[in-house]
C-alpha cells in the first residue's frame, strides 16, 4: 500500500505539469484527457487502496522522507491512508473525473483551455495532498493550496472584474482561515510536541479534558474549517466564487474543497472529543449556517447562487453532525452530496450554456423538451437533495437529524431547526426546479435549444445514479475502524423520523407547487407582504455591507495612509535622505581637489601633525593617555 | 657631547622651516630646495639616533634617504624643465590642471 | 664639543632661514650648499663619517650642483616678478608655528626611547666605519640596496625619456 499511495498524488501532479508547461502547444483533445485523464488513473489508484484496506491491511502511515528539521522540530512527508482518507480521496477523484470529462466538453471554446486543466489538476493535487497528509504541516500545505487553486479558477476568467475581486475575497476569507490552522498548530507544538498524527493522537489525552489549550486547538482549527468550508461568519465569499466556470463551482465549492473542513474536524475527532465546548461551537454553527443559507436561498434568481447558498447550506448540516460527534453521519451526507450538487451544477452548467451564459432563471423555464437529460437528471438530483424516500440525500440528511434530536441538552433544537432547514430546501429547490424547468411538460419549444454533448451529459448520468443509491452505501459500518461501531437504529425509530422528515419535504415541496407552479400570482402578493423581511433575505442579511463597513473600510484607509504618509515620507524620505546626503557631502568633499600644489601640501602636513599628535598620544607623552 | 634631543630639536627646527617654505613659496625650484631641506632634516635625526642608540641602522637608513633623494631630485628637475620649455609661468600656484 | 654644537647649530638655523627667505633663487641654492655642508659636520660629530663623505660628495657635490646649473639655464626670476601672492602664505606661518610647538614641547629634555644595539661608536671605529656600513649594507640591508639601485635606474630612464620629449 506504501507504494501505490504517492501514485494517487503523482499522477495529478504530472496532470498539471504537463498541461501548465505544453499545454499551449499541444492539440486540445489532449490537454482536456490529460487533465481528465490523470484523475481517472488517480482513481484508480485510490480504488486499489480501497480494496487492500476492504481486504484486511492496515491503514498505512508511511513516511517518505523528511522534509525539515530543525533541533526536535521534525517534518516529515508522511501519508496517512485510512478508511476516512480513502473514503475521500475516492469522492474527490471519483466525482473530481467525472467533472473533468464534463469540463472537457464545457469549457471546449474557451481560449484558456490548458491553463484551465491545469489549474484544475493541481487543485486535485492539492486537495488529496490535504486528505492524504499525516501531518498537521503538510496538511496546511495542502490547505493552502487548494486555496490558491480555488482563487485561480475563480478569477479564471480575469478580464472581468467581478471575477477578480470575487477571487479576491475568497482568499483573503480563507487567509483568515489559514492563520487560525497555523496558530492552532503551533499550539499543538508548544503542548505536545508532536506535528504527525499518530503521535498527535497518542498525546492528545495529556492534555487536560475541555481544558483551555485543547478548546484553543479546536476553535482556532474551526476558525479554518469554517473559513474553507463558507460557514458563519466567513461565508460571503461562496457565493461571489459562482463567478468562476461552472466546472469549478462543481467540484471546488460544492463536493471537494468545501468540504475540508468537515473533514478537518473528522480527522481531528479525537481532539474535539476531548474539547466539548469546541464541538458544540461546531454544531451551533452548523446549524445555524443551515438555516440561515436555506433562507438566503429562496430570495435568490442566480441559478447558481441559488446552489452555492443549497451547498452552504448542506455543509452546515455536515458541521452539525461532527460536531455532535456523528462522524460517520458527516461523511456520509458529504458523500451524498458530493453526487447531487455536483450533478445539479453541472446540469445547470448545460442550461447556462443552453441559453449562451445567461444565468438568471426567470429568463429560463419549460426546458424538458429542450434539454430532456438535464431535465431528468436535475430533477433526480432535487429530489435527492430534498430528502425523497429512499434516494441518497434521504438516508443521509435523516442520520444527521437523528443524531442532533437524540443529543442531551441544548443540541436538541439544533434538530429541530435541522428539520426546519430540510422543509425550507425541499421549497427552494423545487422553486429553482420549477421556474428554471418548468412543471408543464410540454413537447412543443420554440426557443431551439439544444441538448449538451455526451461529454457533459453521461457524467451527470453517472452521478444522477449515485444520487439515487448512494443511500445504500454502508457508509457507517465502513468508517467503523475509524470512529467506533455504528449505532443501532431501532426499525421503529427509524420510521418515525423519516416520517416527519417527509412530511417537511412535503410542505416544501407543496408550497414550491403552489407559488411558482400553479399561482405565481400568489407568490408575488406574498413577497409584497412580506416586503422588508423579502428585501432583507434577498440582499443576504446585509452581512457583505457590514463586512464592508466593518472591515474593509478601516482597512482601506489604514492602507491608504500607511502609502501615503509612511511610504512616501518616511521609508523614501530615509532612503532619499541618504542618497542626497551623500550627494552633497561629496559635493562638498570635491572641493579638497583643487589642482593646486599649495593646498595639497597643507593637507598633507596637517594630515602629519595630526599623526604626530596621536602617536604622541599612545607613547604617553600627551597628558592624556590614548589607548595604550 | 650634547645630549640627544638637542640634536632632534634642531632636526625639528630644520624640518618646520623647509615645511614653512614649502607652503610659502611659489617657484618651483625653491619649493624643490625646501623638500631637500627637510630631507636632510630627517637625515639628521637618523643620524642622532643611531649614535645614541650603538646601532647602524640609523646611518644606513640616512644613506638609503640620500640615494632617493638624488633620484627624486633628477626625475624633479626634468619635469620642471618640461614645465619651462612648454611656456607655463614657473608659478605652483598656476599648474592646476588636475584640478576637480 | 658642545660649544661646536652650538656653533654648528646656528650655522644651520641662519643658512635653513636663507633656503626660504632669499628672493633670488640662486641665492637660495647656495645657502642650501652651505646648509648641507654644516650638516655634513654635524655627521662628524655624530661619528658618522661615512655619511659625512657621502653627503659632501653625493649630496652637496652633485644634486646641488644639478640644482645651481638649472638655475643658471632657466634663469627663472625672481618671486617678486609673479602676480599677487595673496593670504595663503598665512596658513604656512600658522602650521609651522604649530608644528614648531609641537615638536619642541615633545622633544623637549626626553631622552631617546628605543633598544640600545651594540655597535658604540668605539666598536665601530675598531672595525673602521666603512667597513661596518659596508657589512651592513651587504647584509642586514641587502634588499633595500636591490631596490634603490633599481629605482635609480628608473630614475635615470625616467629623466632621459622627458627630457626627449617634443613640445608641442
Amino acid at each position: 500500500m506504501d507504494t501505490i499511495a504517492p501514485f494517487v498524488l503523482l499522477s495529478p501532479l504530472a496532470g498539471f505539469l504537463i498541461n501548465a508547461i505544453f499545454g499551449r502547444q499541444l492539440p486540445r483533445r489532449v490537454v482536456g484527457w490529460i487533465g481528465a485523464g490523470s484523475v481517472g488513473i488517480a482513481f484508480i489508484f485510490s480504488l486499489n487502496l480501497l480494496l487492500q484496506l476492504l481486504t484486511g491491511a492496515q491503514p498505512l502511515d508511511q513516511t517518505y522522507f523528511t522534509w525539515w528539521q530543525s533541533g526536535d522540530f521534525s517534518v516529515p512527508f508522511n501519508l496517512y491512508v485510512d478508511r476516512l482518507s480513502t473514503l475521500m480521496i475516492l469522492v474527490i477523484t471519483g466525482v473530481g473525473f467525472l467533472i473533468h470529462v464534463y469540463s472537457i466538453g464545457y469549457m471546449r471554446e474557451d481560449p484558456g483551455y490548458s491553463r484551465f486543466f491545469a489549474y484544475m489538476n493541481l487543485f486535485v493535487l492539492s486537495m488529496l495532498l490535504l486528505v492524504l497528509a499525516g501531518n498537521l504541516v503538510w496538511l496546511i500545505i495542502g490547505w493552502a493550496g487548494v486555496g490558491l487553486s480555488s482563487y485561480l479558477l475563480i478569477s479564471f476568467w480575469f478580464e472581468r472584474t467581478s471575477a477578480v475581486l470575487a477571487g479576491r475575497k475568497a482568499f483573503v476569507m480563507n487567509t483568515i482561515g489559514d492563520v487560525g490552522m497555523i496558530f492552532a498548530a503551533f499550539l499543538i507544538f508548544l503542548n505536545l510536541r508532536v506535528m504527525d498524527y499518530r503521535g498527535l493522537f497518542e498525546r492528545v489525552h495529556q492534555l487536560p479534558k475541555g481544558g483551555a489549550v485543547i478548546t484553543a486547538i479546536c476553535l482556532l482549527l474551526l476558525v479554518g474549517a469554517v473559513a474553507k468550508s463558507a460557514q458563519l461568519p466567513l461565508h460571503t465569499w461562496l457565493p461571489d466564487a459562482m463567478e468562476g466556470p461552472t466546472p469549478v463551482s462543481a467540484l471546488i465549492h460544492a463536493a471537494t474543497m468545501v468540504t475540508a473542513g468537515v473533514y478537518l474536524v473528522a480527522r481531528m475527532h479525537m481532539l474535539y472529543d476531548w474539547a466539548p465546548a469546541a464541538a458544540a461551537t461546531v454544531a451551533v454553527i452548523g446549524g445555524v449556517t443551515a438555516i440561515f443559507a436555506a433562507t438566503i436561498g429562496t430570495s435568490q434568481i442566480d441559478i447558481k447562487r441559488i446552489l452555492a447558498y443549497s451547498t452552504m447550506s448542506q455543509i452546515g448540516y455536515m458541521f452539525l453532525a461532527v460536531g455532535l460527534g456523528a462522524y460517520a453521519a458527516g461523511m456520509f451526507h458529504f458523500m451524498t452530496h458530493a453526487f447531487f450538487k455536483a450533478l445539479l451544477f453541472m446540469a445547470a452548467g448545460n442550461v447556462i450554456h443552453a441559453f449562451q451564459d445567461d444565468q438568471d432563471i426567470r429568463h429560463m423555464g419549460n426546458l424538458r423538451a429542450g434539454l430532456p437529460i438535464t431535465f431528468w437528471t436535475f430533477l433526480i438530483g432535487t429530489l435527492s437533495i430534498s430528502g425523497f424516500p429512499l434516494l441518497a440525500g434521504f438516508f443521509s440528511k435523516d442520520e444527521i437529524i437523528r443524531a442532533a434530536l437524540n443529543a442531551a441538552g441544548g443540541e436538541f433544537w439544533l434538530g429541530v431547526l435541522a428539520l426546519v432547514t430540510a422543509g425550507l430546501t425541499a421549497y427552494y429547490m423545487f422553486r429553482l426546479f420549477f421556474i428554471a424547468f418548468g412543471w408543464e411538460w410540454l413537447a412543443h419549444d420554440d426557443r431551439h435549444l439544444h441538448e449538451a454533448p455526451p461529454v457533459q451529459t453521461v457524467p451527470i448520468i453517472i452521478l444522477a445514479t449515485g444520487a439515487v443509491v448512494g443511500g445504500y452505501i454502508p457508509i457507517a459500518s465502513f468508517l467503523s475502524p475509524v470512529f467506533g461501531p455504528a449505532g443501532e437504529v431501532g426499525i421503529g425509530a427509524f420510521l418515525s423520523l423519516a416520517a416527519l422528515s417527509v412530511l417537511a419535504a412535503l410542505i416544501g415541496f407543496s408550497l414550491a407547487y403552489l407559488l411558482h407552479a400553479r399561482r405565481p400570482d400568489l407568490a408575488v402578493a406574498w413577497r409584497t407582504r412580506l416586503g422588508p423581511i423579502h428585501t432583507l433575505v434577498e440582499h443576504k442579511y446585509y452581512i457583505d455591507e457590514l463586512y464592508d463597513w466593518v472591515f474593509v473600510r478601516p482597512a482601506l484607509a489604514f492602507a491608504r495612509f500607511l502609502n501615503g504618509v509612511i511610504e512616501t515620507r518616511v521609508i523614501d524620505g530615509a532612503v532619499n535622505g541618504l542618497a542626497n546626503f551623500t550627494v552633497v557631502e561629496a559635493r562638498e568633499f570635491r572641493l579638497i581637489q583643487t589642482g593646486r600644489l599649495r593646498s595639497y601640501a597643507l593637507w598633507t602636513l596637517g594630515g602629519a601633525i595630526g599623526v604626530v599628535v596621536i602617536v604622541a598620544g599612545f607613547l604617553g607623552y600627551l597628558p592624556w593617555r590614548l589607548g595604550g | 657631547m650634547p645630549p640627544a634631543y638637542l640634536f632632534l630639536l634642531l632636526s625639528g627646527a630644520l624640518f618646520t622651516m623647509g615645511a614653512v617654505g614649502f607652503l610659502v613659496r611659489r617657484n618651483p625650484l625653491v619649493v624643490f630646495m625646501c623638500i631637500e631641506l627637510m630631507l636632510n632634516a630627517v637625515n639628521l635625526a637618523f643620524a642622532a639616533e643611531s649614535r645614541f642608540l650603538n646601532s647602524l641602522d640609523g646611518v644606513v637608513f640616512a644613506f638609503l634617504v640620500i640615494t632617493v633623494a638624488a633620484a627624486e631630485v633628477v626625475v624633479g628637475i626634468a619635469i620642471i624643465v618640461q614645465v619651462y620649455r612648454a611656456g607655463r609661468q614657473m608659478d605652483v600656484d598656476g599648474l592646476d590642471l588636475m584640478k576637480e | 664639543m658642545v660649544v661646536a654644537f652650538a656653533i654648528l647649530a646656528a650655522w644651520e638655523l641662519v643658512t635653513a632661514a636663507g633656503v626660504v627667505g632669499f628672493r633670488r633663487p640662486i641665492y637660495n641654492a647656495l645657502s642650501l650648499v652651505a646648509n648641507m655642508l654644516g650638516l655634513a659636520v654635524l655627521f662628524l660629530i655624530l661619528n658618522a663619517q661615512f655619511l659625512f663623505a657621502a653627503q659632501v660628495i653625493v649630496y652637496a657635490g652633485a644634486v646641488m650642483v644639478l640644482f645651481v646649473f638649472i638655475i643658471a639655464l632657466l634663469n627663472p626670476g625672481s618671486d617678486l616678478t609673479l602676480g599677487r601672492s595673496g593670504n595663503e602664505w598665512i596658513y604656512g606661518v600658522v602650521f609651522g608655528v604649530i608644528f614648531a610647538a609641537l615638536l619642541g614641547g615633545l622633544l623637549f629634555n626626553r631622552g631617546l626611547t628605543g633598544r640600545q644595539g651594540s655597535s658604540s661608536p668605539e666598536a665601530i671605529n675598531a672595525v673602521g666605519n666603512v667597513q661596518a656600513i659596508g657589512t651592513a649594507l651587504y647584509t642586514k640591508f641587502l634588499f633595500p640596496v636591490e631596490v634603490a639601485s633599481v629605482l635609480l635606474l628608473i630614475a635615470a630612464v625616467g629623466a632621459v625619456y622627458l627630457a626627449m620629449r617634443r613640445i608641442r
